[in-house]
């Protein structure tokens, strides 16, 4: 016989209770509010749609998911178990992805916009992921100069061997989705991506599901801790923290350079080696760089070889052990 | 930058205050007993760690 009362509490662990569910329309996108523990899920309403996807801090809209960062930390295709970064210098973890169902999403390809389609295609007016995102965000205020770099869900990319970043076609299934866990209060702006003549969404626009749940017990517990570090910086750090409102700019004749680590002054350090070490040196000394100066081929070695031995996390990666994110 | 004394050859690195700050937190960490060392250190196992890969 199960232990019903066991059985009852590892149900309850799993629980997740549903807050809000809504189809987003082709050629549309929705501002969605996401607190803190919450989950979001995008799922293919009937499949093979790429969703682009905007993140802003809901308390402070000038923290904003960065593209460039999350692909540093994660690569070019993200998936489960990785983190959407915000911009330095604030850098915190926004969103974690708890589960990706077909693990193919992009953060090389900018969003589409109207000069693309006009540019390429001669369209006057066409859906492009740029103006969704910005009628999307325009319910919060927000103009289209904020709408930033989109993490492209389900959205098949390579990069070929010529350095050219291409789009393939996909392959997601209806009911295909990525549930995302929310590491601070978040606006989170899903539009179902507007390309219907570019491979990307298969030559067809469909709609998505968006569905809200306040995360299960065992969802949280799958969250990783995340390093907090004195460098991700808040407002109340800045030198400059206020908002600016014009858009002219004008220098401020006040203004006086506060640069860390200025100026930046080298020190001349003798290293003497031996025969043998020596050798050593010339067999890895990159020659085809430095030339005949040894001692910046020596330093190359030296921090290298500590890029080797200490770092822990390719380019910088934070930690997702250690200390406790706040 | 480098000279031949004998059997000796003298480098000189040029490291600004970030960098020997990096050496010197190193040092501080137990890793060597010295700037010198350090450098013969990371010399020793680059070789080792390049040696390693290129027989992988």
């Amino acid at each position: 016989m199960p232990d019903t009362a066991a059985v009852k509490k590892a149900q309850s662990r799993n629980e997740r209770r549903l807050l809000d569910t809504r189809i987003l329309e082709p050629g549309t996108g929705k501002a969605f509010e996401l607190r803190k523990g919450e989950v979001l899920r995008i799922e293919q309403a009937v499949g093979n749609q790429c969703v682009d996807f905007n993140c802003f801090n809901l308390h402070d809209y000038k923290e904003f998911m960065h593209c460039g960062r999350t692909r540093t930390v994660h690569g070019f295709n993200p998936t489960e178990g990785d983190f959407l970064w915000s911009a330095p210098p604030r850098e915190n973890a926004m969103l974690y992805i708890l589960k990706d169902t077909v693990r193919r999403n992009d953060v090389l390809f900018p969003r589409c916009s109207a000069f693309l389609y006009e540019s390429a295609y001669g369209f006057d007016v066409h859906t492009n992921c740029h103006d969704i995102q910005a009628e999307a965000q325009r319910e919060y205020g927000l103009t289209p100069d904020d709408v930033h770099d989109s993490f492209n869900f389900f959205m098949c990319t390579e990069v070929a061997r010529d350095g050219r970043a291409t789009i393939t076609r996909q392959n997601s299934n209806k009911g295909d989705h990525v549930d995302l866990v929310a590491m601070m209060d978040v606006l989170a702006i899903p539009n179902v991506c507007g390309a219907d003549i570019m491979r990307t969404s298969n030559f067809a626009l469909k709609p998505v599901r968006i569905s809200i749940f306040e995360a299960s017990e065992n969802d949280l517990a799958a969250v990783p801790n995340v390093a907090s570090m004195k460098s991700q910086r808040t407002p109340d750090q800045f030198r400059n923290a206020q908002i600016k409102a014009t858009r002219e700019l004008v220098a401020d004749p006040d203004y006086v350079p506060e640069f860390v680590n200025t100026p930046i002054e080298e020190e001349q350090i003798v290293l003497e080696l031996d025969e043998a070490e020596w050798a050593i040196f010339e067999e890895h000394a990159r020659r085809d760089i430095y030339g005949d100066d040894h001692g910046a081929a020596f330093r190359d070695i030296l921090f290298s070889w500590w890029e080797d031995r200490f770092l822990n996390a390719a380019s910088g990666a934070p930690s997702t052990s250690g200390k406790t994110h706040d | 930058m480098g000279s031949e004394d004998g059997k000796r050859h003298r480098l000189v690195l040029s490291l600004n205050q970030q960098q020997i700050e990096l050496v010197d937190r190193t040092i501080a960490n137990g890793f060597a007993e010295s700037r010198e060392a350090l450098f013969r250190l990371a010399l020793k196992e680059y070789d080792e760690r390049r040696g390693a890969k290129a027989d992988a």
